[in-house]
């Protein structure tokens, strides 16, 4: 794909900005789960529950589609390509299962909340571990992901290498990072 | 954000890094999981797949929205 170097540089940076920031705010649902389970105010507890759908769909949601996005962008722009490497293969395959998996559990947020509303459910049942462990993953991934975007282990998949006897080496005065 | 890539792999070596392979495996580990807890929740991976009312009875609110027993 054909871009100049300034909106590269703009689709790598705005994909820094966005996976950072989707890293932050599932940092902080893991810190809202917390509260969740460990809160003994009945209604910190339950606004919990109660906060974390609209959170979701207002930011973790258009954080992942941004991240995948603009790594699509990134990737595609950049002489790293998006098939060639395996360190960029794997952050796409964890961005994209993250995604997936987040829209399933949009489902799950809404049904927490709806419990958490119903004044007869005791806090027992408002109370759901399941959050923070989908947090705790998620943490997990970003964290391996934006650590492949930073170091770029070495390893080229069989199509980069065809595609390199192809097109002979890469110049590396000609590659952008990539993160 | 970080330095220049090093490749082309200038050692010619064409074999997969281990690296790579142990990552595949704990993605692999990683799918089957999901796929095993969506078999688990009846191919669901929402309320259905999370709920944790045990022997209780769920709030009137929860049912009304069609969520089942165990």
């Amino acid at each position: 794909m054909i871009m100049t170097p300034g909106i590269r540089k703009f689709a790598l940076t705005a994909h820094i900005i966005s996976t950072i920031g989707w890293l932050g705010a599932v940092v902080v649902f893991l810190a809202l789960a917390g509260v969740g389970l460990t809160s003994q105010d009945d209604q910190t507890a339950r606004g919990v529950y109660l906060v974390m759908e609209p959170a979701a769909w207002l930011v973790l949601v258009p954080l992942a589609f941004a991240s995948l996005l603009t790594g699509l962008m990134s990737s595609l722009a950049a002489p790293w390509g998006l098939f060639r490497h395996y360190w960029v293969l794997f952050k796409l395959l964890i961005s994209v299962f993250a995604t997936v998996v987040l829209l399933l559990y949009m489902e799950t947020f809404g049904f927490m909340a709806d419990v958490a509303a119903d004044p007869s459910a005791d806090l027992g049942m408002v109370r759901n571990a399941s959050p923070a462990l989908h947090a705790a993953l998620a943490l997990v991934l970003l964290l391996v992901a934006t650590v492949l975007g930073v170091y770029k282990p070495r390893g080229m998949t069989p199509y980069g290498r065809r595609n390199q006897d192809k097109q002979g080496t890469v110049s590396p005065a000609s590659a952008q990072p990539l993160g | 954000m970080a330095d220049r890539p090093p490749y082309p792999d200038s050692d010619g070596d064409t074999r997969t890094p281990r690296w790579v392979k142990v990552f595949a495996i704990i993605a692999l580990v990683l799918v089957l999981l999901v796929v095993i807890m969506m078999f688990i929740g009846d191919g669901d991976h929402g309320p259905g797949r999370h709920r944790r009312f045990g022997g209780q009875t769920p709030p009137s609110s929860v049912m009304a929205h069609g969520v089942q027993q165990p």
